[in-house]
C-alpha cells in the first residue's frame, strides 16, 4: 500500500532522514520508534506530504504522491493525527468530523460520523466545543476522529497515547485496535511505550539518526543489540 | 420571534422604505449611498471572516467593477442589469491578478492589496481609449423600466441596490453555515491542521477573494449606472475603502448584518444630522463616534442590538 523508497530531508545541511526505505502493507499495523529526535515524526510529515524530501520516492497504492500536496493525499487516503492534538478551532467535535468528511471523503455520511463517535466515546460531546471543553483523552480521539472522517486507506498515529496513564492507554488501545478492524485500516504508529507498542503491533521499525537500525516482530527487535544502544546512547561497537 | 425577524426586514426595507421616502429624493440617494457602502461592506467582511485576510483595497474591485459594466455598456451597448453581473465578473477576474498576494499574511497582504488599488487607478487613468482617461465617462445609461418600475429613479436604485446587499448577505450567511464556512474559520488558526484532512485551504481562500471581489464589482457597477458618470479618481478612491471599512466595524464585522446595519447608521447619521449640526468637520464626531463604540463595544452594533432582542424575548415569556 505505502512504499518508502530512499527517503531523504535535509533542514538546512542537517539530515533528518537518510534514505529511509519501507513499505507498509493493507491492514498492517506498524510500530515506528526511536529516540526523540530519531525522524519518526519527520517521516509522518514526508508521508502526509507537509515535507518535501530532498530526494526518494513515496507511493501510494500504485501512484506515486511525491508531488501530491497534503490535501490531496488525504484525498487518497493518509489520514494522521498530531502529537499535541490540533482541533478545528470555533468548531464543535461534530463539526469537526463534517468538515475532515466534507473534504477529506467528499460528501458527508452523518451514520458514519456517529459510528466513529460512538467509537471514539465521543458521542457525548459532539456538540462541545472542540478546543476548550474536551479532556485530554478526548483531544487525542478527536485527532484520530478528524483522520477516520476523511475515510482513509492508512492511519499515521503520532504519540497519539502520550501522557495517558497506563489504564487510559490499555482503554485507547482497544479503541483503536476496533478502529482499525472495523474501518480496515493500515495504521503506522509512533509510540515510546514498549509493552504498547508491542500489543498493538506484529512488526516494529526502529528509526535513529535518519535511518532505519532494525525491523521485524517487537520481540527480536526490542533485544537487538543496535537499538538497545541507540536508547542507551551507548556507541555501536 | 427570531424567525420572523428576517421577514419584517425585509417588508419594511422592500415596501415601508420607498413608501415612506419615495417622494423625498434627497433621503433616498442618501439610503442609497449607504447600502452602497453596506455593500462593499458585506464584500470585506466576508474576505476578512472566512477568507481571513483584511483587505485596504476594495476600492480597485469597486473601481474595476464601475468601469467593466460602464466600458461594457457604452461601447457595446450590454444593458446595464447585465453590465452588474458583468461588472462583477471583472472585478472576480481583476482579483485573480492579486492572488499572488494570499502568500502573503497579516497588514502585508492588506498592504500588496492597497498598491493594487493604485495599479488600477493608473491602468483606468492612462487607458484613455477604453475608459475616457482622466476625463472620465460621462452619460454612462441608466437602468431602464421595466415592469412599469423606473429602475433608474433614486426608488428604483434603491431596490435595485438593496436586491444586491440581500443577496449577498444571504451568499455569506449560507457560506458561514456550511462545511466551507467551517473549514475557513478553522484554517485560521489551524491551516496545516486542515489541510490533512482534505481542505485546499489556499484554493478556498482564492475563492473567497474572488466572491468577495465580485459583489464588490457588483456594487460598483450599479454606482456607475446609478451616478452616469465615472473617472478613475473617484472610482478607485481610498473612501470606497475606509467607509466600508469604519461601517463594519462600527456595525459588527462578525457578523452577516452587521456591516449594513452599520454603514446605514454611520452614513444616515454623518449626512442627516452630523452634516446639519456641523457643516465643517463633521467627521471628526463620526470618528468620536467610531472609537466610542470600538471602546464600549468591539464586536459593534449587531452584537448589542441582539441582545437587546433576546432580552426582549425573555421578558416576553417571562
Amino acid at each position: 500500500m505505502l512504499t518508502l523508497d530512499g527517503v531523504q530531508v535535509s533542514f538546512g545541511g542537517v539530515s533528518a532522514l537518510k534514505g529511509v526505505s519501507m513499505t507498509v502493507s493493507a491492514g498492517e499495523t506498524v510500530g515506528l520508534v526511536g529516540p526523540n529526535g530519531a525522524g519518526k515524526t519527520t517521516l509522518f510529515n514526508v508521508i502526509s506530504g507537509i515535507v518535501r524530501p530532498t530526494a526518494g520516492d513515496i507511493t501510494f497504492r500504485g501512484h506515486s504522491v511525491l508531488k501530491a500536496p497534503e490535501w490531496k493525499r488525504a484525498r487518497l487516503g493518509i489520514g494522521r493525527s498530531f502529537q499535541i492534538a490540533r482541533p478545528l478551532h470555533h468548531c464543535t467535535v461534530r463539526e469537526n468530523l463534517i468538515v475532515a468528511q466534507r473534504f477529506g471523503a467528499g460528501r458527508v455520511d452523518h451514520e458514519r460520523i456517529d459510528e466513529i463517535l460512538d467509537l471514539l466515546k465521543l458521542g457525548h460531546k459532539a456538540d462541545r466545543d472542540a478546543v476548550s471543553e474536551l479532556a485530554l483523552t478526548e483531544h487525542k480521539a478527536l485527532e484520530v476522529g478528524k483522520a477516520l472522517a476523511t475515510n482513509p486507506h492508512l492511519l499515521l498515529l503520532d504519540e497519539v497515547l502520550a501522557g495517558l496513564e497506563t489504564n487510559g492507554k490499555r482503554a485507547f488501545m482497544e479503541q483503536l485496535a476496533l478502529v482499525r478492524d472495523r474501518f480496515n485500516l493500515a495504521m503506522v504508529v509512533i509510540e515510546h511505550d514498549i509493552p504498547t507498542i508491542s500489543a498493538l503491533c506484529p512488526r516494529v521499525v526502529v528509526l535513529n539518526f535518519g535511518e532505519i537500525i532494525a525491523e521485524g516482530n517487537p520481540g527480536a527487535v526490542f533485544r537487538d543489540p543496535n537499538v538497545v544502544r541507540s536508547y542507551t546512547g551507548e556507541a555501536a561497537a | 420571534m427570531k424567525r420572523f425577524l428576517v421577514p419584517a426586514a425585509l417588508a419594511v426595507a422592500y415596501v415601508a422604505v420607498p413608501l415612506a421616502f419615495g417622494g423625498n429624493p434627497y433621503v433616498m440617494g442618501l439610503i442609497v449611498a449607504a447600502l452602497t457602502i453596506g455593500g462593499i461592506a458585506v464584500a470585506w467582511a466576508l474576505l476578512g471572516n472566512l477568507g481571513g485576510m483584511v483587505s485596504f483595497g476594495h476600492a480597485a474591485f469597486f473601481g474595476v467593477g464601475s468601469y467593466t459594466s460602464a466600458v461594457l455598456s457604452m461601447k457595446l451597448g450590454v444593458p446595464p442589469l447585465a453590465g452588474l453581473l458583468l461588472g462583477g465578473l471583472g472585478a472576480a477576474i481583476a482579483s485573480i491578478a492579486t492572488m499572488p498576494a494570499l502568500r502573503l499574511k497579516g497588514p502585508y497582504f492588506a498592504l500588496a492589496i492597497l498598491a493594487y488599488a493604485h495599479i488600477f487607478q493608473i491602468l483606468a487613468t492612462e487607458m484613455t481609449g477604453v475608459t475616457g482617461g482622466a476625463g472620465g465617462l460621462l452619460s454612462i445609461p441608466r437602468f431602464p423600466t421595466l415592469l412599469g418600475v423606473d429602475l433608474g429613479s433614486k426608488t428604483g436604485g434603491y431596490v435595485i441596490i438593496l436586491t444586491i446587499v440581500v443577496l449577498s448577505a444571504a451568499a455569506y450567511a449560507a457560506i458561514r453555515r456550511s462545511a466551507w464556512g467551517l473549514a475557513l474559520k478553522a484554517m485560521h488558526d489551524t491551516e496545516i491542521a486542515t489541510r490533512v484532512i482534505g481542505v485546499p485551504s489556499t484554493h478556498l481562500k482564492a475563492a473567497m477573494l474572488a466572491l468577495s471581489a465580485f459583489i464588490t464589482g457588483v456594487v460598483g457597477a450599479f454606482n456607475a449606472h446609478f451616478i452616469n458618470f465615472l473617472e478613475p479618481d473617484y472610482a478607485f478612491s481610498g473612501a470606497w475603502t475606509v467607509l466600508p471599512i469604519a461601517a463594519a466595524i462600527f456595525g459588527g464585522y462578525r457578523t452577516v448584518w452587521g456591516p449594513v446595519i452599520g454603514a446605514l447608521t454611520i452614513y444616515l447619521l454623518d449626512q442627516l444630522v452630523f452634516k446639519e449640526l456641523m457643516p465643517h468637520g463633521h467627521q471628526f464626531v463620526l470618528g468620536m463616534l467610531l472609537v466610542g463604540m470600538i471602546l464600549l463595544s468591539p464586536g459593534g452594533l449587531a452584537p448589542i442590538l441582539g441582545r437587546r432582542l433576546e432580552g426582549g424575548q425573555r421578558h416576553a415569556h417571562a
